[in-house]
């Protein structure tokens, strides 16, 4: 079970890291979009796109319904929320951990003088 | 490629997080180390004990156990850079990861008196995991090429 969520959250993180693809769900969030509406709202080929379209859809970041020849694209903010939570968790866990060594190193000048 | 090649902005993926301490770098550079040290530091809320070992060498492994009241939390993983009092960087593997291999980023940046230290924890896209087995492999326990070791994350 781990291990599928794992990897799925690696696809999001990866999806996430590159800036068009950012722009992409950014446009998606306003509304369902074809393939062909994206390649018209960027600067880059229809074929690269296309590519970072799949990763989009393999991290589970879109849906696709396909309509006659239209392919309609539209956003899935779950697993978002997801890599948001595991950022959160680690957020908190190392705000934590910076306050206790933060403790304990004083603690530890404060014995020594 | 072109413009549109793929750039991994950490900004994105990685959870970065600051404290200033009043203390110099290599204390608490040390404290990062010393498996005493972490088993003190590294036990959040609700867990009992931790025990921690560390091979502070790179390529050495670390292992803190968290014991909870009802369940068990090991993390695990791999010094990649030991940089003292600069910077540390280590592999970390945990139930919160799932299994899967993350990097930490510690760097410790002098401010005055004080320190500031910077946690950077990201998921290691699968590109940066292999080019870093690569660098591993071909480098190991060569402590004179921390810096282009550290580049490549």
């Amino acid at each position: 079970m781990g291990e599928y969520k794992t990897a799925k959250l690696d696809a999001v993180f990866s999806a996430l890291g590159d800036p068009t693809r950012r722009a992409i769900l950014a446009r998606l969030q306003t509304s369902d979009a074809r393939v062909t509406d994206l390649a018209g709202d960027f600067p880059i080929s229809l074929n690269s796109v296309s590519k970072h379209i799949r990763m989009l859809e393999r991290a589970g970041l879109l849906r696709r319904s396909v309509t006659g020849r239209d392919h309609l694209l539209s956003l899935n903010a779950k697993p978002m929320a997801e890599a948001a939570a595991w950022m959160e968790h680690y957020r908190s866990f190392w705000e934590n951990r910076l306050a206790a060594l933060e403790t304990y190193v004083l603690d530890k000048k404060r014995k020594r003088k | 490629m072109n413009a549109a090649a793929p750039a991994v902005t950490p900004s994105a993926t990685a959870v970065v997080v600051r404290r200033t301490i009043a203390a110099a770098p290599a204390e608490l550079f040390d404290a990062w180390l010393d498996a005493e040290a972490l088993a003190i530091w590294m036990r959040p809320d609700g867990i009992r004990h931790t025990s921690a070992k560390a091979d502070a060498r790179v390529g050495g492994r670390y292992e803190i156990i968290m014991q909870g009241d009802e369940k068990t939390y090991p993390h695990h993983g791999v010094y990649r850079v030991i940089d003292r009092p600069r910077r540390l960087v280590f592999t970390w593997i945990s139930h919160g990861t799932e299994g899967c291999e993350t990097l930490v980023t510690v760097d410790f940046l002098p401010a005055g008196q004080r320190t500031e230290v910077v946690v950077t924890h990201e998921q290691l896209p699968e590109a940066a995991r292999e080019s870093h087995t690569k660098g591993w492999t071909s480098g190991l326990g060569r402590l004179d090429d921390f810096g282009s070791r550290s580049a490549a994350s």
